[in-house]
């Protein structure tokens, strides 16, 4: 199927009758994703948002749910944000990252009901990156910039038009709702030639990393390779992957909310046990962690790397931290950040 | 509909009792409020819960009543910061919040037809209660061999649960050794740490396990008694406290290596951890 | 700069063979345009890794507090301003420090050059001097350095180190008084356009810390946000006025030791402006105290000293 661009707007405004429309907004020098009240709000095809698209299925701040303890009893209210939502305009890296966040948040013992209702009820329309970021990796990560998995529709770039590629049955659903016109030979020629030129230019070797990760915990390495992290949240709040969180009561006596809030493993505070001692006493322990549980962890209890190579934590490291260079450290092979 | 592990039970806090003569530690009895709630909370020695105290926010505690004490849980806590504090002032009659079980637990299958040692060191003590209340019950006494408990803390006055202690040292079910730190006014029981009276005491690694449950220093030094009596890394078992919020594998700190505590734990067997990073 | 650069590669080395030095904090070339990393060299082959750049846009001082043994330190005139202020508190010990000094006339601003570009992405960058020539993928554009550089760079009159060991470089000529024209202009506005605009700024802000970790003076054991017995302020950044009550306290905190750096705005992913609040303090500081921090050994800390004669003008109400 095909839609122009120039009727983007059209399209969104029909989809926003019957859906919650997330997409792509301005703010100041970046994206952010918000809800849409007009299709014209909406820019698509710029480069990835600031705040991954995590924050729409496990917002940064949530309500688990109120509650209220009286002489009548004690009332919980849990809301369920069981809106229909469509996440139009996700890069293809952010929406893996929601497959690799399927496994944490339905595990092999608990489901966490506020982000599975919330992925459920949320059609995923991507679109495939043209030109992929120099800080882009994420053809080394299992993916590329026209991965479709955790996408329900995909749309390639043909320059005037976007060429939407059905992949579930849920996109094939609001395609058909949407009156999405049939793709002609030529628009699908264009389509696989669009994908045939975009490059990832940036490639890391990830070749026998997860070997050398299961053996060397203990190695020095880990002594210099945090030696200039700050030990802030930047990298984590910002990355599609993570997903740790601090439950807080927000009261006044009786009567308040649970809250949960992102958190960080980069925080010493994240496990300083009761009785004040702390197993990750400093940054090398707590870096040490970031990059084990991405490249390490999640390939063990998940057999997936927990990372997608977006780069926003390459681009928004207050020092410079940049992750392909860590893990090249860590291999201790050559450079290829051949950028 | 999915259910909701992060809502809490309501359940009626029908005792707090200062169980240590410190202050520092009380024992809360809690009431399920209907039968159906009871139900709703079936759990095993090891296991915990996370208590909340509506205003002040939950934390993680073992469970220290066994599944045969029917129509209570009990836990006991340590006041170190916001939720234990509240619950210290709690009155009795007031309601708390439970959400669980959660955690694995000690493998008591396993432990069929043979001797079980207990060794617990401090306030640690909670689920050992648990699990030794489980195993004396007359129903399930028969199931496993000699039961050994080695219970210490720093002074007399730091026991826990001394009524039932009483109760057990008079017992022919239960072998049971409690001692302190240093010589005590009116302490006429063993002295000396728990490394030391567990190599004194030597209960036999032949077809037994052994769990360990205290401070890190205590287990440290008594990991090599247990190794020398010959308690092999997989008849070795421990629980795990690591800081812990959401007990239910999503939250990421209770992590140690790959597994998570709280949902793969707490309970490992040293052989278990041995492959794991000593983050704990 | 290449020069300078190759400079401080030399004298790295030179501390590090003659071992009067463990240790040299400076910067190596970074993994991105117009980016310098902090980097630690503890040999001399290691030394050969550090370079001088536009990008070296960290205050390095927030890595030299409390470090055992002798320390090197390349740094630039902020730099030297909050090891001045660290030495004072205490955090650093000036004996076991040694500061190889660079002049600097300004780092470049990559939000800047973002807004420039109108979001395309540089790839590589040629320093001419006065002028940078930005290339990317199908364009170069060559900018003025002046129109590029940090807000923080521009108003600084201490480019040239207050303290060295070493000078590498020349001295740049003395600046003028700087006039706090945006300062004065936000404090002319009304409080509810105040408020709408720290209200607007605010909600970006996703407490992810980096400006207080990025900030060489705070230094805080446990600082007042993490405190949960107090819980002094709400922990959700969904809350706008907790967000703003955290940069409030955290500016409150570091009045007459802030030695406007800027390295608390240039951390901030959300692009926030935090100089504002940071240079309201400064200006504050310098027109009641006629103080600023950093600036010499011998003054003494402003808000860290007690005088009889302190004009104290916000205890008299008028
Ligand atoms: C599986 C498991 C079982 C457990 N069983 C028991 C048990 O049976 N009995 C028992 O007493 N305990 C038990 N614990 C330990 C108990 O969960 C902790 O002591 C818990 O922290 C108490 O919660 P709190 O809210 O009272 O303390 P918190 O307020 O969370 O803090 C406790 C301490 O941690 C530090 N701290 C925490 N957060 C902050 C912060 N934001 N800023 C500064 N410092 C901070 C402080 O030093 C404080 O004193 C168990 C833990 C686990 C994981
Ligand atoms: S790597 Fe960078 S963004 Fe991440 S915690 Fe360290 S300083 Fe902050
Ligand atoms: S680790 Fe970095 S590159 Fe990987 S997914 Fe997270 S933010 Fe993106
Ligand atoms: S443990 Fe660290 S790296 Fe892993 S998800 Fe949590 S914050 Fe991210
Ligand atoms: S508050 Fe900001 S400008 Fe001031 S010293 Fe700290 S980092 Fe520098
Ligand atoms: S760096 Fe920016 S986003 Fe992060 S806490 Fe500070 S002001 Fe907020
Ligand atoms: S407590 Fe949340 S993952 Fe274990």
């Amino acid at each position: 199927m095909i839609v122009s661009k120039k009727d983007i707007p059209n399209l969104l405004d029909k989809m926003i009758a019957e859906y919650e429309v997330i997409a792509p907004v301005k703010k100041d020098n970046f994206t952010v994703f918000k809800p849409v009240a007009s299709g014209t709000d909406a820019v698509v095809g710029e480069g990835n948002t600031k705040l991954p698209a995590k924050e729409l299925f496990f917002p940064q701040s949530e309500k688990l749910f109120s509650y209220s303890v009286t002489e009548e009893g004690t009332k919980l209210e849990a809301p369920m944000d069981d809106k229909k939502k469509v996440l139009f305009g996700v890069r293809p890296c952010d929406a893996r990252s929601l497959k690799l966040l399927d496994n944490v948040f339905d595990n092999d013992k608990f489901q966490d009901p506020y982000y599975l209702t919330r992925r459920e009820n949320t059609v995923m329309v991507g679109i495939g990156c043209n030109s992929p970021a120099s800080t882009c990796f994420c053809t080394s990560v299992n993916s590329g910039p026209f991965d479709t998995s955790g996408l329900d529709l995909l749309l390639v770039d043909t320059g005037d038009a976007y060429v939407v590629e059905l992949i579930t049955e849920k996109g094939k659903a609001l395609a058909d709702q949407a009156g999405l016109t049939a793709a002609s030979d030529a628009d699908k020629t264009a389509a696989a030639a669009a994908k045939e030129a975009a490059v990832v230019t940036c490639q890391v070797n990830t070749d026998g990393l997860k070997a050398k990760l299961d053996v060397n915990f203990y190695d020095p390495i880990w002594e210099r390779i945090h030696e200039k992290c700050l030990g802030c949240g930047a990298c984590t709040y910002l990355c599609p992957t993570c997903h740790c969180f601090d439950i807080v009561d927000d009261a006044v006596d009786c009567t308040g909310c649970r809250v949960r809030n992102w958190d960080s493993c980069a925080f010493p505070l994240f496990t300083l046990h009761g009785s004040g001692h702390n197993p990750r006493t400093s940054n090398k322990e707590r870096y040490r962690n970031r990059i084990m549980h991405k490249f390490k962890y999640f390939v063990d209890n998940f057999n997936e790397i927990g990372c997608v190579g977006c780069g926003r934590c390459i681009k928004n490291c207050p020092v410079n931290m940049d992750i392909r260079v860590v893990l090249e450290n860590i291999r201790g092979s050559e450079a290829r950040l051949d950028s | 509909m999915m259910k909701n592990p992060y809502l809490p039970l309501p359940m009626k806090l029908v005792k707090n009792f200062t169980e240590t003569e410190d202050k520092l530690i009380h024992t809360f009895t809690l009431q399920f409020l209907s039968e159906e709630d009871e139900k709703s909370f079936p759990y095993m020695p090891g296991q915990f819960a996370e208590l909340c105290v509506f205003g002040k926010g939950e934390a993680p505690f073992g469970i220290a009543s066994s599944p045969t004490e029917p129509g209570f849980l009990k836990f006991s806590v340590a006041k170190v910061g916001t939720v234990s504090t509240a619950l210290h002032m709690m009155e009795e009659g007031s309601i708390v919040g439970v959400r669980g079980p959660l955690g694995n637990y000690y493998p008591v299958d396993q432990f069929k037809g043979k001797n079980v040692v207990i060794i617990g060191g401090g306030f640690a003590f909670t689920t050992l209660r648990s699990l030794a209340t489980y195993m004396m019950h007359p129903d399930r006494r028969g199931d496993f061999g000699k039961i050994t408990v080695i219970y210490g803390a720093r002074n007399p006055g730091l026991l826990l649960y001394k009524d039932e202690l009483a109760a057990w040292e008079a017992s022919p079910d239960i072998d049971l050794i409690t001692t302190v730190d240093r010589e005590a006014e009116g302490w006429n029981g063993r002295v000396g740490f728990i490394p030391a009276v567990t190599g004194e005491v030597a209960p036999s690694a032949e077809n037994a396990h052994a769990i360990i449950c205290g401070p890190p220093v205590m287990i440290k030094f008594t990991m090599p008694v247990l190794e020398k009596l010959g308690f092999t890394p997989e008849t070795t078992i421990m629980s795990l406290e690591n800081r812990m919020k959401c007990g239910i594998g999503m939250c990421g700190r209770c992590n140690v290596g790959g597994k998570y505590v709280c949902k793969d734990g707490p309970i490992f067997t040293r052989a278990q951890l041995n492959e794991l990073p000593n983050e704990y | 700069m290449q020069a300078i650069a190759a400079q401080v590669k030399e004298a790295a080395k030179k501390l590090l063979e003659d071992k009067k030095v463990d240790l040299v904090v400076g910067f190596a070339e970074g993994s991105l345009p117009l980016r310098g990393t902090p980097f630690f060299a503890r040999t001399p082959e290691e030394a050969n890794q550090l370079t001088w750049n536009r990008g070296c846009e960290n205050n390095l001082a927030n890595f030299l507090r409390k470090r055992e043994g002798k320390v090197a330190v390349v740094a630039k005139g902020c730099d030297v301003r909050s090891i001045v202020a660290l030495t004072k508190e205490n955090q650093i010990d000036r004996d076991n420090l040694y500061i190889i000094g660079v002049p600097c006339d300004g780092m470049v601003d990559r939000k800047k050059v973002g807004k420039l570009l109108g979001g395309k992405e540089v790839l590589e960058v040629v320093d001419q001097g006065d002028t940078i020539v930005l290339k990317g993928n199908g364009f170069a554009e060559t900018a003025k350095l002046a129109d590029l550089l940090h807000n923080s760079c521009i108003d600084c009159r201490y480019g040239n180190p207050v303290v060295y060991d070493e000078l590498i470089g020349t001295l740049m000529p003395e600046k003028a008084e700087e006039d706090f024209a945006e300062i004065k202009a936000f404090e002319a506005k009304t409080t509810a356009e105040r408020r709408a605009f720290m209200t607007e700024e605010f909600s970006k802000c996703i407490r992810c810390y980096a400006c207080r970790n990025a900030c060489p003076m705070c230094y805080c054991t446990e600082c007042f946000v993490d405190c949960s017995q107090p819980e002094w302020i709400g922990k959700s950044a969904a809350n706008v006025q907790d967000n703003i009550l955290f940069q409030a306290v955290r500016v409150f905190h570091s009045a007459g030791r802030c030695a406007d750096c800027g390295a608390c705005e240039r951390a901030c992913p959300m692009g926030i402006n935090l100089r504002l609040l940071t240079r309201k303090l400064v200006k504050d500081v310098k027109v009641l105290f006629n103080a600023e921090a950093g600036v010499s050994m011998d003054d003494k800390a402003a808000m860290a000293t007690f005088a009889a004669d302190d004009p104290e003008p916000f205890l008299v109400k008028e």
